[in-house]
């Protein structure tokens, strides 16, 4: 059996929470220490930080303080410890693996107990219950399995499989053990990575603050976001645009961010930069497939859940929420549609790239393959909409974005009606009774309306937002319901881009 | 790895909390109405305990249960009121 005298043993070791230790200097006069040396590739290693590594403070009321050695990268010695609930020391260990050498440790697990003195008073290779609870003050959790053998520790281990196996620390893990993810793998936002998004911009320009937890959008953690996202750097002045127009208080994210309601932010992108950036705005517009509407989506929601802390469960308080709240962005089908885009609607030059943010729910998808005129057809796609928010909930006093499939725009074109008049078609025809809107949750104007009074399913046609988007083929539409009780107003931005 | 975090990891201090102050006889009461559905109604029956128990009360409200009550508006009750309720509705 070695001994370590005090202030003998100069070996240094990373902690975990970035200090840096001397094993002399761990021991001292009130406490012994326990030493658990262990590597990810072991399970029984895993098995002895589970069991062991929770009960550090009770270990430390014994008087003996846990010290795990873990033979692995800082980062990975991090990440077993969160995913472990290790509630003492870490420190990492690496080649020439020197702790290990002078303790003589050729398996892991192995625990060894040192004296105040620094003498080893005992140890356990691999996991032992019985072992464990002849060397320590307190009892391990009696929990099969009680005995497992160990593995080979790093040196040999290493020296025995091929290729370069030390270092398994799992960028993509650490990405989720940190909470900088909606659920699905991202990209890590390393340094250079963030760098090319920038740009070249100023990373401390700030968009504002970001509600509901008001963290500062500066470029740099917008940079962040959309590098986790997947974006492009080519893609980041569109995701810029996006959140600019996301954080205009008339947008009012607080509401949408926090509600119990389901809707989410919608990115609709017009102009030259579609092409560009090859947003996908005809077949499958909605669908998977294609990057740029995926990922500048996704970008735009990080910021909101990541920045802005909304995250779904803790402030986003969210029923059911949709999968639209991971990501939601289409590029209007310019090139498909008889209209001004929906960018000239809102005041923009012909020509100019914009980025429009709706707050809206998930996409209803409207089949009519059967309707010869245009008024048939907008009462179709208008009764979609009937249900959407409340069945009886009529008037919506908030916007409703129609998505209007090639084949659907075709049929009013070719009847030479204008978006207006496609708009007007459905607010006149989507309309009940009063009476038959007694049910539920219903509105004031529906309680105190004569009953048969025809009620209108939007209190004004404006509230009716149409763009145009998917393949040529297929007679479908969408309509997505509105985020009521908002006041959120729809916002447009320019954005800031060059070829 | 050194990564760019998309987090604002500025830690805030928690506010403390006011001082308690032990009753709600003699004391204002400021009723938080957030403009939600029925949210009045409650505050009603709310007002009608507190003054039978001697509190004096103040009537408020937001201009919408969307948006976080105005400065001007936190400023007001604190300045006038020993004690706040905030009316959930729905």
């Amino acid at each position: 059996m070695f001994s370590v005298g005090v202030g003998s043993v100069e070996l240094s070791l990373a902690g975990i929470d970035g200090g840096v230790y001397r094993l002399g200097e761990l021991l001292d006069e009130r406490e012994r220490v326990l030493l658990l040396f262990a590597h990810s590739e072991c399970p029984t290693s895993m098995l002895a930080l589970e069991r062991l590594g929770p009960l550090g403070p009770a270990l430390r009321t014994g008087g003996v303080r846990l010290v795990c050695v873990v033979q692995e990268p800082l980062e990975t010695a991090a990440r077993l410890a969160r995913q472990h609930r290790v509630e003492a020391l870490v420190v990492a260990e690496r080649p020439p693996y020197e702790a290990a050498r002078r303790f003589e440790v050729e398996s892991v697990p192995t625990m060894i107990l040192l004296a105040r003195d620094g003498s080893a008073s005992g140890s356990v290779v691999g996991w032992s219950v019985d072992a464990l609870n002849e060397l320590l003050p307190i009892r391990v959790p009696d929990e099969e399995p009680r005995w497992k053998p160990g593995c080979e520790a790093r040196p040999a281990h290493d020296a025995h499989r091929p290729g370069p196996t030390a270092d398994s620390f799992d960028e993509l893990e650490d990405m989720f053990e940190r909470g900088w993810s909606d659920g699905l793998p991202v990209v890590p936002p390393s340094a250079d990575r963030v760098a090319a998004m920038l740009a070249n911009r100023d990373p401390d320009r700030s968009l504002g603050a970001v509600p509901p937890a008001l963290g500062e959008a500066t470029f740099e953690r917008v940079a962040a976001c959309a590098v986790l996202a997947g974006c492009k750097p080519a893609y980041f002045p569109v995701v810029l645009a996006a959140v600019e127009a996301m954080l205009d208080p008339a947008f009012n994210l607080h509401g949408q961010a926090v509600t119990t309601s389901p809707p989410g932010q919608i990115v609709i992108v017009n102009g030259p930069v579609r092409r560009a950036l090859g947003l996908n705005s005809g077949m499958g517009a909605l669908g998977p497939g294609c990057r740029p509407n995926l990922t500048i989506g996704r970008a735009v929601r990080l910021v909101v859940q990541l920045t802005g802390g909304g995250v779904a469960g803790g402030l986003d308080r969210a029923t059911l929420g949709h999968h639209g709240k991971i990501t939601f962005c289409l590029a209007e089908n310019e090139e498909a549609s008889p209209w001004q885009p929906l960018s000239v609607e809102r005041g923009f030059p012909a020509g100019t790239s914009t980025v429009t943010l709706v707050a809206g729910d998930a996409p209803l998808s409207v089949s009519d393959h059967r309707s010869k005129t245009p008024r048939e057809l907008a009462a179709t796609i208008g009764w979609a909409a009937a249900a959407t928010w409340s069945p009886f909930w009529w008037p919506l006093d908030a916007t409703s974005l129609f998505i209007l499939g090639g084949e659907h725009v075709q049929l009013f074109a070719e009847a030479g009606w204008s978006k207006a008049d496609v708009r007007n078609a459905i607010y006149e025809q989507v309309r009940r009774p009063a009476r038959e809107l007694r049910h539920g949750e219903t509105t004031p104007l529906v309680q105190t309306a004569d009953p048969e009074t025809l009620i209108p399913k939007w209190d004004d046609p404006e509230r009716i937002a149409i763009v145009v988007a998917g393949g040529e083929a297929g007679r479908f539409s969408a309509v997505c319901g509105p985020s009521l009780g908002m006041g959120a107003n729809t916002i447009t931005r320019e954005v800031q881009w060059t070829t | 790895m050194d990564y760019v975090s998309p987090i604002d990891e500025r830690v805030r201090q928690p506010e403390p909390l006011a001082v308690r102050t032990g009753g709600i006889e003699g004391k204002t009461v400021a009723l938080l109405d957030i403009s939600k559905n029925r949210g009045a109604e409650f505050l009603d029956r709310l007002e009608l305990h507190l003054r039978s128990h001697g509190a004096k009360t103040l009537r408020f409200s937001k201009s919408s249960f969307s948006r976080p009550a105005s400065a001007d508006l936190i400023e007001e009750i604190a300045l006038h009121a020993d004690l706040a309720v905030e009316a959930l509705a729905d």
